[in-house]
């Protein structure tokens, strides 16, 4: 365990990391197009780190994130164009961006996740092939209402009236349609980034995180040792759900970035990517969904570059004939499939890079002794032995008296196991 | 009485796996379930521990009756089980196995394993601890950071029973625990099955064809076929019983050696009835 200085000192540091980055990004990266993709690249990141809960921890198939990212990208869109014209319009300095990204944030996160309860509930029944419909269906029917909310009687009613106000086809860009103020700098981006893969790391190496992983590989088994299936999967579906709203809230407000929401942004295509960057970097990796958005980002925007090459023009010129852009997806599903070849677990599998032994180690325990090497008369023997230590060891499992150490060493169990449950915590359940 | 059954009955469509099954296990014994192939006894757990919904008639343990209960809420009230085809947490590695076991028992909640606060890494470490003393009780510990798939078909057995063990049940249901076993490993067995009663004041319900290990453990027998009751009562009452003869037997002896299964079992039948 960190002590606390440890902790606010790498606290500390990685925010001044991520102050630096606010004021000195443009020197960093001076060209602008490029500093849009290492922002959106980052959003990717949050994005792929979401859907590794549901995708890889939780060995769930959900192949509609980017409804999650579209409901974020609207709210987000939605709360930042009116707070920005309530403090007063114009610029988007940084100082009053700490008013305008919380909200946002927070309110992207918390629509996205009230979604993504909604959208696990079916999680309970269903599985695999079944699941992934369910998740394709409701991405679809959220591009598909707000595409289509202004189209026909796109004036009648306060529900049909509230979604056409969204701009339809054309997008949604702020309450004036000016654009969305685009709040989100390298400091929001980056630190959102960071706080997501702490969060995903801490997750993923928690109780929690163990027992997601054990509900993948066993459901019954689970439900044997006491795990509530029902609570685990919500769980994950509502907070990678929430993951996947604050990516699309950051995308919506992105500096440099597209100043219009478009439904289209949220189309399969998208989810697929994000599934992509999961099972690329690795399913069930939390460095692996890190590297995975990094480098399909990258990689799309390479082969992007591609085309403006000399000797493909030359080509083109020869060819009139060739789509660039056709060939450009043939070169990137190429790379996938090269990829998927050569490491079929993906980058990482579900190994991480930093990972550090950290297991408790045991001192207490003496000698293992096995089990069937005993008759019923020694143990007979044991037993009456250890019932004057047996009032030493009432704090039950994990007591580190001198009696509980006693027992130990025979090789025996700290007493309290069968007979005293009645203190445990899990007495409420017998009511 | 520990475990009470009572009339129940199961169907599975037009077919009644389980039908009109009654037996009560006292506190603290070892009670053997067993019956040819298919005479629905893994049912029986199933019904037991909340998998299936019997359709007719209750099921109660100390007194409370399980039937509206999840499995999971079956499980924390102290009923747990190990299964016949082995269940275990394969990518999950030998420790993490014992620790999901007792995750329910966690005080601290999700938003402390964010904050990673000092609650935290105490659960974590108690429950490693205790998880630890399991696993070495059970000779397990050396290879904690094992991933379990990768455990001999002997050690995945005995992990299953530490993993039911870390709920700190009051019954344990055993789902043919010798199955594929030696007949060493058989003797092993049954010395571990009574060390973990007379240890942890368990319960124990087994279903098991080797008659070597039901015979000289259980103290009360259950004979099902066709999910129906066939006999009941001690291991000589039952033995010597013509209907079970009959079941496990045959009136045709010849047709009973077809199954491989089943053929074991009257052979091991056949040489108890012998000595």
């Amino acid at each position: 365990m960190p002590s606390a200085v440890q902790r606010v000192l790498t606290a500390l540091l990685l925010v001044a990391a991520v102050v630096g980055l606010e004021f000195s990004f443009e020197h960093i990266i001076p060209d602008a197009a490029w500093r849009q993709l290492a922002l959106l690249a980052m959003v990717n990141v949050i994005a792929a780190l979401s859907l590794n809960i549901i995708n890889g921890m939780a060995g769930q198939f959900s192949i509609g994130h980017a409804g999650f990212l579209g409901i974020g990208a609207y709210t987000g869109a939605i709360v930042a164009g009116n707070l920005h014209q309530m403090l007063g319009g114009g610029d988007t300095p940084f100082e009053r961006s700490f008013i305008v990204m919380p909200v946002v944030i927070l309110s992207a996160g918390l629509v996205a996740a009230v979604f993504g309860f909604v959208v696990g509930l079916p999680s309970l029944r269903l599985r695999g092939d079944y699941l992934a419909i369910v998740t394709l269906g409701f991405a679809e029917i959220f591009r598909l209402v707000i595409g289509t909310a202004d189209t026909g009687g796109g004036t009648e009613g306060a529900i049909n009236q509230a979604l056409a106000s969204l701009g339809g086809q054309q997008g949604y860009a702020g309450p004036d349609g000016t654009g969305v103020p685009q709040y989100a700098g390298p400091f929001w981006i980056f630190g959102a980034v960071t706080v997501a893969t702490l969060v995903a790391w801490r997750l993923k190496f928690s109780g929690w995180g163990r027992t997601l992983r054990a509900l993948r590989e066993d459901e019954i088994a689970s439900a044997a040792v006491g795990v509530d299936p029902t609570r685990y999967k919500v769980t994950s579906f509502v907070l990678s759900a929430a993951g996947a709203g604050i990516a699309g809230g950051l995308m919506a407000s992105l500096r440099d970035g597209n100043p219009t929401v478009q439904p289209e942004q949220f189309s399969f295509a998208t989810s697929f990517d994000a599934i992509t960057m999961v099972i690329l970097g690795g399913s069930g990796s939390v460095s692996g969904a890190v590297l995975g958005g990094v480098l399909v980002t990258f990689t799309v925007k390479m082969i992007e570059q591609l085309q403006g090459l000399d000797s493909v023009q030359a080509l083109k010129a020869v060819y009139p004939s060739l789509d660039l852009n056709a060939l450009r997806m043939v070169i990137y599903a190429s790379i996938l499939v090269g990829l998927m070849i050569l490491r079929p677990e993906g980058l990482l599998g579900e190994r991480e890079i930093f990972r550090r032994k950290s297991r408790v180690k045991v001192t207490g325990a003496g000698p293992a002794q096995p089990v069937p090497a005993r008759t019923e008369a020694e143990v007979k023997a044991e037993r009456s032995e250890e019932g004057q230590a047996g009032g030493a060891e009432a704090g039950g499992a994990g007591a580190e008296g001198a009696g509980a150490e006693g027992a130990m060493a025979k090789g025996a169990l700290p007493e309290g196991t069968a007979i005293e449950r009645e203190e445990q915590p899990l007495g409420k359940d017998r009511s | 009485m520990s475990l009470e059954l009572q009339h129940v009955t199961k169907r599975f469509g037009g077919l009644r796996a389980v039908g009109d099954v009654s037996f009560t296990v006292p506190e603290r014994s070892i009670f053997g379930l067993i019956g040819p192939n298919g005479a629905g006894k893994t049912t029986v757990f199933n019904l037991i521990t909340g998998v299936y919904k019997h359709d007719e008639g209750s099921i109660r343990f100390q007194g409370t009756d399980l039937g509206p209960l999840k499995p999971s809420q079956i499980a924390r009230f102290g009923v747990a089980r190990t299964f016949q085809n082995i269940r275990l947490f394969g990518q999950l590695t030998v420790l993490e196995n014992a620790l999901v076991a007792c995750e329910s028992q966690r005080r601290s909640g999700l938003v402390a394993a964010l904050l990673r606060t000092p609650a935290f890494y105490r659960d974590e470490a108690a429950m490693t601890r205790r998880a630890m003393e399991l696993l070495e009780v059970f000779n397990l510990d050396g290879v904690a950071d094992e991933i379990s798939t990768s455990l001999s078909y002997g050690d995945q057995r005995r992990l299953e029973i530490a993993r039911a063990m870390m709920l700190e049940p009051k019954l344990l249901l055993l789902d043919e625990p010798a199955a594929g076993m030696n007949y060493g490993e058989a003797e092993g067995l049954k010395k571990q099955i009574l060390w973990l009663r007379e240890r942890f004041g368990l319960t124990v319900v087994l279903v098991e064809h080797n008659m070597q290990v039901v015979m000289s453990v259980c103290e009360h027998l259950h004979v099902l076929d066709h999910g129906e009751t066939l006999a009941q009562g001690t291991p000589e009452v039952v033995r010597r019983h013509p209907r079970v003869l009959a079941a496990y037997l045959g009136e045709d002896v010849e047709e009973e050696r077809g199954s491989a299964d089943s053929a074991g079992a009257a052979g091991g039948g056949a040489a108890e009835e012998a000595s």
